[in-house]
């Protein structure tokens, strides 16, 4: 979802960028990812020309998205916060 | 340049995925089928050179048909079909078929446990069950029966002829006779066998 905060971006593009972090080793369980993202209502998608082929779907996040974004980042920071603590712990003893 | 095999490839991946999502609602199986079609598309057209390889890694990235359905049913909350239990009513429908066949077969048609080949076999061997031999049975005997006479106006006889179908030789007669008897039940027998041996519809593994 934070790949498409900013500027939509059409699944493939999301995939290469999701490939590079190797996050993804499963390219094509990114749709129905998507597929739910839309039908929750936290992205919304719209069909573009493309230079160099046919349509592309772009799909961009809604402003119930952002939200639900915000909402992980703190859950996450929290989480993190958490876990780095423990693990700090557990050099020092 | 395309490879050789790539359409047969892509399109052998494409089908299987079909299969596997045959239990999806249809438009979540047409979008995921499309969503494939087109990341296909997009990756060959990152290819700068193609070959039925670097065909074969795309799909190999793309992941196995089944994963992906059974992620795409977890993540929309679609639970795999259940095969249908035959019951009450399918005992019912192969019973009443050949003794009291309007009944069986309403529902023999009601019930979803057979295919249209088996319901209409099922409805059609013989028509109407035992009741609607009987008909047919009572039909043939009167046409036999039926023998007119030509008589001049003095009374005598000119011809004598009964119309109906010429009888059959005693070798065929019998087992014609068992075979049509025995074709309600025989039928019966059918839908029976099928309830038992019955396809069941294709579910796809959940990852």
């Amino acid at each position: 979802m934070a790949l498409i905060r900013d500027t939509p971006r059409y699944a493939y593009e999301l995939i290469e960028a999701l490939g590079k972090t190797g996050l993804l080793t499963t390219e094509g369980t990114l749709y129905p990812l998507l597929s739910r993202l839309r039908r929750d209502g936290l992205v919304k998608t719209e069909w573009r020309e493309s230079t160099d082929g046919p349509p592309r779907r772009y799909y961009e996040l809604t402003a119930e998205g952002r939200r639900a974004l915000t909402a992980f980042k703190n859950e996450w920071t929290s989480f993190r916060g958490a876990v780095d603590g423990i693990l700090q712990e557990g050099t020092k003893s | 340049m395309t490879a050789l095999h790539a359409d047969q490839l892509i399109d052998g991946y494409l089908a299987r995925l079909r299969v596997a999502a045959i239990d999806l609602p249809s438009s979540v199986r047409e979008e995921l089928i499309e969503d494939m079609r087109a990341h296909i598309g997009e990756a060959r057209g990152h290819e700068p050179a193609e070959t039925d390889a670097s065909v074969l890694n795309i799909l190999d990235r793309l992941g196995e048909p089944t994963t992906i359905v059974g992620d795409a049913r977890e993540r929309l909350g679609i639970r795999p079909a259940e095969p249908y239990r035959p019951g009450l009513l399918e005992i019912a429908a192969v019973i009443l078929v050949p003794f009291l066949w309007p009944i069986g077969v309403i529902l023999l048609w009601i019930s979803p446990a057979w295919n249209w080949r088996d319901k209409l076999i099922g409805t059609l061997v013989p028509p109407g069950g035992y009741i609607g031999l009987s008909f047919i049975l009572a039909a043939a005997t009167t046409q036999v029966s039926s023998c007119g006479t030509i008589r001049d106006q003095a009374g005598h006889l000119i011809q004598s002829s009964c119309t109906g179908s010429p009888e059959l030789p005693g070798v065929l007669l019998v087992p014609l006779t068992i075979l049509v008897f025995g074709s309600p039940l025989i039928s019966a027998a059918y839908l029976a066998i099928r309830l038992r041996w019955r396809p069941r519809p294709p579910v796809a593994a959940t990852a």
